[in-house]
């Protein structure tokens, strides 16, 4: 495993008999995802219940907690692999993953954006999990790119059904909704459409379409209309400097922010500041 | 040539209108926004998206209708929904969102006055019933909840009020919107003090009241250059959609009256007297001097046919909501009136007319083992007219119904609008405009501009569509089967109590 820093842990937990304390609380640091052979399991996932069967994929991220029910771990068998994160970065996937920038960060938006949804069905993990396991016990030629593969694999499939699973009995504003509600909060991204229509598991040109008919604007104007109302409350409390507040708000400069803000406002950031600023008045 | 703009801040979206000054649609423009709900029984809007969404639209209707038709903007008129409320600071800076009229949160606070010598005067003398919708609840919750923004409350607005602050500097409020505020008396149109003291405020911390037809304001300077609109524009506060919608039915004659079915869904009659119900079931608001817009709001439209669609309706992964209405319904129009013996009571979101009981809930009554999807279909729909018809029946007691005019997505469906005939045993005619708001706003922009004497010629101007007339069979079927719906709602009220009282995850 020295080659894989990454992996921090890959087991096979086979259970066969009930133990008193076999299954405390544990809080993640990490990512850890958790794949059902045998048996049924009664566990809490952020103190929320959930009994997950054979083909069920439990994904855990840093800061939450899992433990069995009565801390008891159930009869059956599962797979556990941990994979270190990287800290203070938008992509928690490091280095050793073979996706692009923009795709880390679209796993990662998922992901979070699922944390209160963690259990997915997920049938075709079992083979990747066997191939993780195969690859890294014979360590053949081209087992390194293979292991990485495996665990990418994971991760996007994952991703892919967390979508499936939350948009199947969604019409089209409720996906919007919870898309908007992503995009606020994480507004200083550089969204592209493309990451927008894959947060809502539809093709870009669809998508598109549909946010045109839905909302009167392109996906990329409809945002930029977000931007601007989160910079408008921010001029208004005048704490932050413009530079911050154009950053803040996603524009790529001040500049920018400047151009954008002029013409659908008719103000300049400063002078719409300066046109909100009334007399501090003592507070009482 | 000349055009009149007229702007609809709505539950959902903004929609602005271009019409000329006959009244033809020249352009038009939606922009949408969202509505949160952090928790339950709240929901609140952003006030500085919808502002922005609002602009964005209106500039972009100028530009690419507006001046490329080399078109001169008389007038613009506004509309907005009724009973939302946004706090502002003493710098006018919104302190959180604005709270919709959908929002719960004041339910403690709604039942605490209702029923209550105190909520049967501010009823009389607000002509607004007594309920978490209406913003005099509201500011009593967040004195009794969140006192450090109670305390830091400047003004407490509208999102109207907010908007035109904003493009105008002007702090003020129309009639017909401070009528639904559960704040102003109605008969003398000013702040009513007993309202004002349950609410705990003054009559300082509330807009200035004004009426609909008032325009002595300019947008700001760095508006009118944007928008490249002239100093001389008039802007004109408007009316609430609720009396605008109306108004734009063509509702004017006594023995009219319209319905509206969107997600939710009101009858409205226009009038010259506030109608006093001492069963408090029904709305008064304010249009003009005197004129009063009364009737009934339901909670349950066709937002409960979309959780039906939702759960049992068919639809693949390119789930498309209007294809899965439109199969539904085609299996309904299978099943006969009275779906064979089965009931749908709508109260999936509690109910305000006639019953404005927040715990009522939902039920199929009636089930048998013959049933299938279809009869579901049809006695959901079903349900949910017969509630529309429950608040007309109980607006029948004051004013008599000779025919309807509908308006909204759900009702205009041609399947519904002959089942509300049917029920209701009227002619029910449709309008040739789609958005009776925006009628409404032009109508009233077009009377205060002098193209008509008064607004009940203007009202002439509305053109129906089509005239669905009752069928005599299906009515006496729904009529009795209309017995036992209401018998159900009257006998469940206790068990609604009762099942409110259970705990739920």
């Amino acid at each position: 495993m020295a080659a894989f820093p990454h992996i921090l842990e890959l087991s096979l937990v086979k259970n066969n008999t009930i133990q008193l304390n076999s299954f405390e609380k544990e809080s993640m640091e990490n990512i850890c995802l958790f794949f059902i052979i045998e048996g049924k399991f009664d566990w809490f996932i952020d103190g929320k219940a959930h009994t997950v069967y054979p083909g069920d994929l439990a994904v855990l991220l840093p800061g939450q907690c899992i433990a069995g029910e009565n801390d008891i771990l159930n009869i059956g068998s599962f797979y556990m692999v941990k994979i270190a994160v990287q800290a203070n970065s938008k992509a928690v996937l490091g280095k050793w993953s073979l996706l692009s920038a923009k795709e880390k960060i679209s796993i990662n938006h998922i992901l979070s954006h699922n944390r209160h949804n963690p259990v997915v069905k997920l049938k075709e993990a079992q083979l990747l999990f066997q191939t993780l396991v195969t690859e890294l016990k014979n360590e053949e030629v081209g087992a390194h790119t293979m292991v990485n593969y495996m665990l990418d694999q994971l991760l996007i499939n994952t991703c892919r059904q967390l979508i499936r699973q939350s948009n199947a009995r969604r019409d089209f504003p409720q996906k919007f909704l919870s898309l908007e509600q992503i995009l606020r909060k994480d507004l200083s991204h550089q969204w592209t459409v493309e990451e927008m229509a894959v947060l809502t598991g539809m093709g870009t040109t669809t998508f598109t379409e549909k946010v045109r008919s839905f909302s009167g604007f392109s996906p990329l104007n409809y945002l930029i209309n977000i931007r601007i109302s989160e910079a408008i409350k921010m001029l208004k409390r005048k704490e932050a400097s413009l530079t911050d507040i154009a950053y803040a708000t996603g524009f790529y400069s001040s500049q920018h922010f400047s151009t954008t803000f002029k013409k659908l406002t008719g103000y300049t950031p400063s002078d719409f500041r300066k046109n909100h600023q009334t007399e501090q008045k003592p507070k009482l | 040539m000349n055009c009149i703009i007229t702007i609809e801040l709505g539950t959902n979206a903004v929609r602005v209108f271009a019409f000329d000054l006959q009244g033809e649609v020249i352009g038009f423009q939606k922009g949408s926004y969202p509505t949160f709900h952090e928790q339950p029984d709240h929901s609140e809007q952003d006030p500085e998206q919808m502002f922005i969404t609002m602009l964005y639209v209106l500039k972009k209707l100028l530009n690419d209708v507006v001046y490329p038709k080399r078109l001169e903007v008389s007038c613009i008129c506004f509309s907005s929904s009724m009973h939302s409320l946004l706090t502002v600071d003493e710098d006018g800076i919104p302190l959180g969102n604005a709270i919709t009229w959908a929002d719960n949160r004041g339910k403690k606070e709604a039942m605490s006055l209702k029923g209550t010598a105190l909520g049967d005067a501010i009823y009389r003398a607000t002509g607004t019933p007594i309920h978490p919708m209406s913003p005099l609840v509201k500011i009593a919750w967040l004195r009794n909840n969140d006192p450090d923004r109670f305390k830091l409350t400047h003004k407490f607005l509208s999102i109207k009020s907010y908007i035109i602050q904003q493009l105008t500097g002007s702090c003020i409020i129309d009639h017909s919107i401070a009528s639904a505020t559960g704040l102003m008396n109605i008969h003398e149109v000013k702040w009513e003090p007993s309202a004002l003291e349950f609410a705990g405020i003054t009559a300082d911390k509330l807009p200035q009241l004004v009426p609909v037809s008032y325009s002595a304001m300019h947008l700001k300077r760095e508006y009118q250059n944007s928008l490249r609109l002239s100093s001389s524009v008039r802007i004109l506060i408007g009316s609430s959609d609720g009396c605008l919608a109306t108004l734009g039915a063509g509702v004017w004659d006594q023995g009219r009256a319209t319905i509206t079915i969107e997600d939710s869904g009101a009858f409205r009659v226009i009038g010259k007297e506030v109608i006093n119900d001492p069963g408090q079931q029904l709305f008064n608001y304010r249009l003009t001097n005197d004129l009063i817009v009364s009737g009934g709001p339901t909670n349950n439209g066709g937002v409960i046919f979309e959780w039906f669609a939702n759960q049992f309706g068919e639809h693949g992964t390119g789930y498309d909501i209007e294809q899965t209405f439109t199969s539904l319904i085609r299996e309904a129009a299978a099943v006969p009136a009275g779906a064979d013996g089965l009931l749908f009571l709508p109260y999936l979101l509690g109910e305000r007319a006639p019953i404005w009981n927040a715990n009522a809930r939902g039920c199929y009554f009636g089930l048998h083992i013959r049933h299938e999807r279809k009869h579901l279909i049809r006695a959901t729909i079903e349900g949910i007219l017969f509630e529309m018809f429950s608040i007309g029946k109980t607006m029948e007691a004051y004013r008599k119904i000779d025919s309807l005019s509908i308006n909204g997505s759900f009702a205009s469906i041609p399947f519904c609008t002959q089942m509300i005939a049917d029920m209701f045993n009227r002619p029910v005619n449709t309008l040739s405009h789609g958005d009776s708001i925006g009628v409404g706003a032009f109508l009233l922009s077009a009377t205060d501009l002098g193209i008509y004497s008064d607004l009940e010629q203007a009202s002439k101007q509305v053109k129906m569509h089509q005239t669905f007339t009752p069928n005599p069979k299906a009515h006496e079927i729904y009529k009795q089967y209309f017995k036992v719906f209401e018998n159900l709602t009257q006998k469940l009220s206790e068990d609604f109590e009762a099942l409110a009282a259970l705990p739920v995850s």
